[in-house]
């Protein structure tokens, strides 16, 4: 991630006019995203666009669950998958076993939760690159155990049996509330004291804990936090799809994806993962229907494109974009 | 009274390399302890075993009676010892402020409240509070050794290691930090300085220990240990002595 871009607008003053923008920016247009999101099933643009804005708010979710990790504390994993995978799984399970979904979707988030601390506790004593080659080897352990377990079906995969009515507008309410709160959690992480050791750990971890943060626990607990929110994602997709399958919900190009997110938006910021997952969403299925061979190769592509050129994803160019507008506007102020 | 600080045996190796061996000393409360050596002397692998940054192979820390041999470095910030770096490790994309915020919210006396105004308390001691909005990666390498020096203090240490503080600096600069160090101990913290500047350790410390080779050469006041023909061969050779 660029310095700049991380540093964002804290550096220097700016005046009155910027300050209104930077306003805007980070609490008028959310509100505005919000409403305008909850007011479409209102509009009735039709059932394929509501599914598509439904794809893309659980994978709001997931990406910001990610970016926790990956973005705040800098241990980047490509293993999330397994969590999006459990949380479905575990979904699809509770629901057929009778549970109320709101519950089923809680119990994905725990499933997750422990099975990240099962992970964490031998990868987080890994640095660098070390971390993010286990997690690759992590996601298609599980993805092959769970291809032979024939409780869930193996590689056939899994049905719901959903008793509830199926009405798209809940589901898409359920993705749309989930993203929500995981843009609060990740508002809520950024400004507590585990933010700040996040963000200690991902500048230097020796330094950080020389100065007395525990990066083990600290990693370990918002690795947790992470898969649960994106288990919760992988539960609300595998309920509105009522099939489930191992290559479905853990392949390895899920993982890639749910890290490619918070990098087009930019990785480590608060908006960034949802830029990100608005751009990913929207765009993906039209790239795969268009370019079935090459798909990967574009998105690969992107990822290098984005590394390369402007590491602080769209968040980066916005935010190049304000200290261009305020400094337009502080010589103005000045001539 | 009763040490602060001893070490007893306390030996590191690196491969067969023994970087620091069979060292033993005590620090007494309130001090200034010198410690000197030529390059590759163990001067910075001691620093680290007792700040809690690398684990000794054998040996004993102990700090205020508890043995910290082995403890993690987090460990050893929240039992009261804190260090700085010779080569600054500044957290590059975090403000000035928040820098030392680190050291406040996570060292021993962890407290949210007032945590932003108690950073700047730092910064003013050391003579940086102007710069605390700026992002740390724009910082000279002395503001960079100054923001050190606070966020260690920041973690409230009862002993405070420092290494090579002074290296890198102006002779004005240096004679600040040497003031300040002065403050921060008659303040009673006790100050364990590692420096490869000879008349900047001679000037402030008492007692000050040499080390060579891994191994302590000479411990005692500041002119005698400048007079020991094993201190002056160590830094000069023996050719040169005759």
């Amino acid at each position: 991630m660029g310095q700049e871009a991380a540093v964002g607008v804290k550096d220097g003053g700016g005046n009155a006019g910027s300050s209104s923008v930077s306003r805007f920016v980070s609490v008028v247009a959310p509100l505005l995203l919000l409403a305008s999101l909850a007011a479409v099933p209102l509009v009735g643009p039709g059932p394929n666009i509501v599914r598509l804005l439904f794809m893309t708010l659980t994978l709001v979710t997931a990406s910001v669950g990610w970016n926790l990790i990956g973005g705040f504390a800098g241990q980047i994993s490509f293993g999330f998958a397994v969590f999006y995978g459990l949380g479905a799984y575990t979904t699809a399970l509770s629901i057929n076993g009778g549970i109320p979904p709101a519950i089923a979707f809680l119990l994905g988030a725990v499933v997750a939760a422990v099975a990240s601390l099962l992970i964490g506790l031998p990868t987080f004593r890994l640095k660098g690159p070390y971390f993010a080659i286990a997690t690759i080897g992590v996601s298609e352990a599980v993805r092959v155990v769970m291809m032979n377990v024939p409780f869930t079906g193996g590689a056939s995969g899994y049905r719901i049996i959903d008793k509830t009515r199926f009405v798209q507008s809940h589901h898409y309410y359920t993705a749309l509330v989930l993203a929500a709160l995981a843009v609060g959690i990740s508002i809520l992480v950024r400004r507590s004291k585990l933010g700040l050791a996040l963000t200690a750990i991902r500048e230097d971890q020796d330094a950080a804990s020389d100065l007395g943060v525990n990066p083990f626990i600290a990693k370990l607990a918002v690795h947790a936090l992470a898969a649960a929110l994106a288990a919760a994602a992988g539960g609300v997709y595998a309920r509105y799809s009522l099939f489930i399958d191992p290559d479905g919900v853990f392949a390895f190009r899920n993982g890639i994806a749910i890290l490619l997110m918070p990098i087009i938006g930019g990785v480590g910021t608060i908006w960034g993962p949802v830029i990100g997952a608005f751009v990913y969403g929207l765009i993906h299925e039209e790239v795969v229907a268009n370019f079935p061979q090459a798909h990967l190769l574009i998105f690969g592509s992107l990822l290098i494109l984005i590394i390369l050129f402007e590491p602080g994803g769209v968040m980066g160019l916005l935010q190049k974009f304000l200290r261009f507008v305020r400094a337009r506007s502080s010589v103005g102020s000045h001539s | 009274m009763a040490p602060i600080l001893k070490l007893e045996n306390l030996t590191r190796y690196f491969a067969a390399l023994a970087a620091v061996k069979d060292v033993s000393f005590e620090i007494e409360p309130g001090g200034l302890v010198g410690l000197i050596g030529p390059n590759g002397a163990g001067k910075t692998t001691l620093l680290s075993l007792v700040a809690g940054s690398l684990k000794p192979t054998s040996g004993k820390i102990e700090f205020e009676g508890r043995n910290l041999a082995g403890a993690k470095s987090f460990q050893a910030v929240r039992a009261g010892v804190a260090r700085t770096h010779q080569i600054p490790k500044p957290f590059r994309t975090m403000t000035v402020r928040e820098n030392v915020e680190v050291g406040l919210r996570f060292g021993r006396r962890e407290k949210a409240a007032g945590a932003t105004k108690k950073a700047e308390e730092f910064l003013d001691m050391v003579g940086i509070a102007a710069l605390a909005r700026r992002p740390a990666f724009l910082l000279s390498v002395g503001d960079l050794k100054r923001l050190e020096l606070a966020r260690a203090l920041a973690a409230r240490p009862t002993l405070l290691l420092c290494d090579e503080i002074c290296s890198g600096l102006t002779e004005t600069e240096s004679g600040l930090i040497l003031r300040l160090l002065c403050d921060i101990r008659r303040a009673g913290t006790t100050i364990l300085y590692v420096e490869h500047n000879l008349r900047a350790i001679m000037s402030v410390c008492d007692p000050v220990i040499v080390m060579n080779y891994g191994q302590k050469l000479a411990e005692g006041p500041p002119t005698a240990v400048q007079n020991d023909p094993s201190v002056i061969e160590a830094y000069i050779g023996k050719k040169a002595m005759i």
